[in-house]
């Protein structure tokens, strides 16, 4: 309930804040009767809101997918890249910037959807490979996770060597890698906002079988988990998420790793109650990080993924001393 | 008594390397039996066909009357709990959440646990006096406390049969005593017990039967002192007769290499034993295809460690 109107108040100020500023008042106005909104509407509806709604279901989309993942894996240091997402959507961000940059569907651009195709279609391949032989093996998944992420950044690599060093679409390439949060449209975030719910949805009572995996494969499956279906629809569940998160946000880091992490220490490991937790702070502290990233430098702004990673860095060693003393979060 | 448990000519094999290979055997409701044998001869793959987590490759397991195939999986674990030789849990779940992970196999699509459910999770925590340390991190438990904690996972399942893998392992003296004690106390409870155990004292204190696996040869059923024949452990854990005469000699609760050498020694214990155990093998034999000879039959393991 917390984080719910925490999120609330976040999106209402985050809104306001901005070349032009608009108190908490004018927002809510504009929000409650756009018609009479005049500019204030305008910069609400066609910059503001589509970027904070963004960044909210980039960061819930990573927590959740970090929560799912880590259960998963029953490793707390499993993040939702480790199945070589992010070489994917590298390579299709790069792809859409250097080959195809006119690229459109539906109102959306190159970027966007090479990316989003591009980690699905990586995380295909490690899940193949992952399942060749038959037998889903975890640890396979992991490693080809690595490997396939790998070559797909060396290749993402080449293809921006061949580029001139002039070509502006370096530029926009390197900030999209660091993660920076589009202003997409009223379609995209609509899609995205469904097909999200909907797979938070379908993942609950996923979360409540995760937390009997985390006794281990062989105690799930012997207290009735179909421990190989569960797997297979939770890496189905979170690749799409995180697909749909790196198609509105490129690559952001720390967020699915962290924000489980401070979660479990306020509401226990639980992963039922960590995965509706987890997507309402993960919205809150993207879109606060994402205000930061646009604000704190204007008129020039940095990707929210360095910030990300500028405080998360920190936060991460500090919970891994944590974790070595109690050994056990 | 019924069977609650049956190997009929079971064999289960790695890749090429077989583990068991024409296993039979049968366990009475109300026993309990130790399963016995070096390391790596198969008490755990045992175990675990037992549990339905493994399919044989050959033969049949019939549990409570019905073959496993026949179980559906939440079916099984309401009526057979294993309790396995390890468990690590990575993340900080306190220790009445680990037992409630019992009840998963009795919940519904939801998993909402009800009062029924509620009951036996506490009932299970107070039959093995964990009550205390319920709000305690499970991973940072001592070993025999998280040996109770298991316990109480696999009686929260409410099981008919209980099989545990090495439940004295890493256990102090005084840890095994109160764990065979709290054993004890289950079968009282109505529920069988098929435990691996290496300890051979606590076997012959604490088991009616048992079933020794013998590596490359027909594993051996029987009463506690039909199994723990000095001539009969030799060939099982391929250790030399001197050896193994020190070690009974040493251990006083065994009776010394005397007491374990012969039949005729074996006192009224073994011979009640004995009759307990008898049926069962006269029951296998007198099967339809009469295919199970008396006691047992033939565990083989291609390792000799």
């Amino acid at each position: 309930m917390v984080p719910a109107i925490l999120l609330i108040l976040v999106v209402v100020v985050s809104a306001g804040m901005g070349a032009v500023k608009l108190s908490f008042g004018e927002v809510l106005r504009a929000l409650l009767h756009p018609s009479e909104a005049g500019d204030a509407g305008v910069i609400l509806f066609s910059l503001r809101l589509p970027r904070v709604l963004a960044a909210g279901l980039v960061g819930a989309g990573l927590s959740a997918t970090g929560v799912l993942f880590q259960g998963l894996f029953r490793n707390p240091l499993a993040d939702p890249f480790v199945l070589g997402a992010s070489g994917g959507a590298a390579l299709g961000g790069a792809v859409a910037v250097f080959l195809v940059p006119a690229l459109s569907f539906a109102g959306v651009g190159a970027i966007e959807l090479l990316a989003f195709a591009g980690s699905l279609i990586a995380m295909g391949i490690v899940w193949n490979l992952a399942k060749a032989g038959g037998h889903f093996a975890m640890e396979n998944m992991l490693l080809a996770g690595f490997a396939i992420g790998t070559m797909l950044n060396a290749a993402t690599a080449a293809l921006e060597l061949r580029q001139e060093a002039t070509n502006p679409g370096m530029r926009i390439l390197a900030a999209w890698l660091h993660g920076e949060v589009t202003v997409p449209s009223w379609t995209q975030i609509s899609f995205v906002a469904i097909v999200e719910m909907a797979a938070l949805l379908f993942a609950l009572p996923l979360a409540r079988q995760l937390n009997t995996l985390a006794l281990s494969e062989e105690y799930a499956a012997q207290l009735g988990v179909r421990v190989e279906r569960l797997q297979i629809l939770v890496v189905i569940t979170g690749s799409i998420l995180t697909a749909l998160a790196v198609s509105l946000g490129g690559l952001i880091g720390f967020v699915g790793l962290l924000v489980p992490h401070f979660l479990r220490l306020i509401f226990g490991p639980d992963h039922f109650r960590l995965l509706p937790a987890a997507a309402l702070s993960g919205a809150v502290f993207l879109i606060v990080a994402d205000t930061i990233a646009r604000t704190a430098f204007a008129p020039s702004e940095i990707p929210v993924g360095m910030l990300t990673a500028f405080l998360g860095g920190p936060a991460f060693l500090y919970l891994l001393n944590h974790r070595q003393r109690s050994s056990s979060l | 008594m019924s069977n609650i448990l049956e190997f009929r000519n079971v064999g289960f094999a790695h890749g090429a390397r077989a583990i068991l290979e024409n296993l039979s055997f049968c366990v009475k409701e109300g026993e309990t039996v130790a399963l016995i044998g070096p390391n790596g001869v198969g008490k755990t793959t045992l175990l675990r066909l037992a549990a339905g987590l493994l399919r044989p490759a050959c033969g049949e397991i019939v549990v409570r009357g019905r073959e496993l195939s026949q179980w559906g999986r939440k079916q099984l674990s309401c009526n057979v709990a294993l309790v396995p030789q390890h468990l690590e849990v990575p993340f900080a779940f306190r220790v009445d959440e680990i037992v409630a992970q019992g009840r998963v196999p009795h919940l519904g699509f939801f998993g909402r646990l009800s009062g029924e459910d509620r009951d036996a999770i506490e009932s299970a925590m107070a039959a093995v006096d964990i009550v205390k340390m319920r709000d305690r991190v499970f991973a940072e438990l001592s070993g025999g406390e998280r040996q109770r904690v298991k316990i109480a996972i696999g009686l929260a399942q409410q099981p008919k049969l209980m099989l545990l893998d090495e439940p004295t392992q890493h256990l102090d003296l005084g840890r095994q005593i109160e764990l065979m004690s709290l054993l004890r106390r289950l079968v009282d409870r109505g529920i069988t017990i098929v435990a691996a155990v290496h300890d051979l004292a606590l076997v012959r204190e604490n088991c009616s039967s048992g079933i020794l696996l013998i590596p490359n040869a027909p594993a051996v059923a029987g009463s506690v002192s039909e199994l723990l024949r000095v001539e009969l452990l030799e060939r099982a854990f391929c250790v030399d007769r001197p050896g193994l005469d020190r070690y009974l000699a040493a251990d006083g609760s065994m009776g010394g290499p005397d007491r374990l050498r012969g039949s005729e020694s074996e006192g009224n214990d073994g011979q009640e034993n004995r009759e307990r155990l008898r049926p069962l093998g006269e029951q296998l034999a007198s099967t339809k295809r009469g295919r199970y000879p008396r006691h047992t039959r033939h565990g083989r393991h291609q390792d000799k460690d």
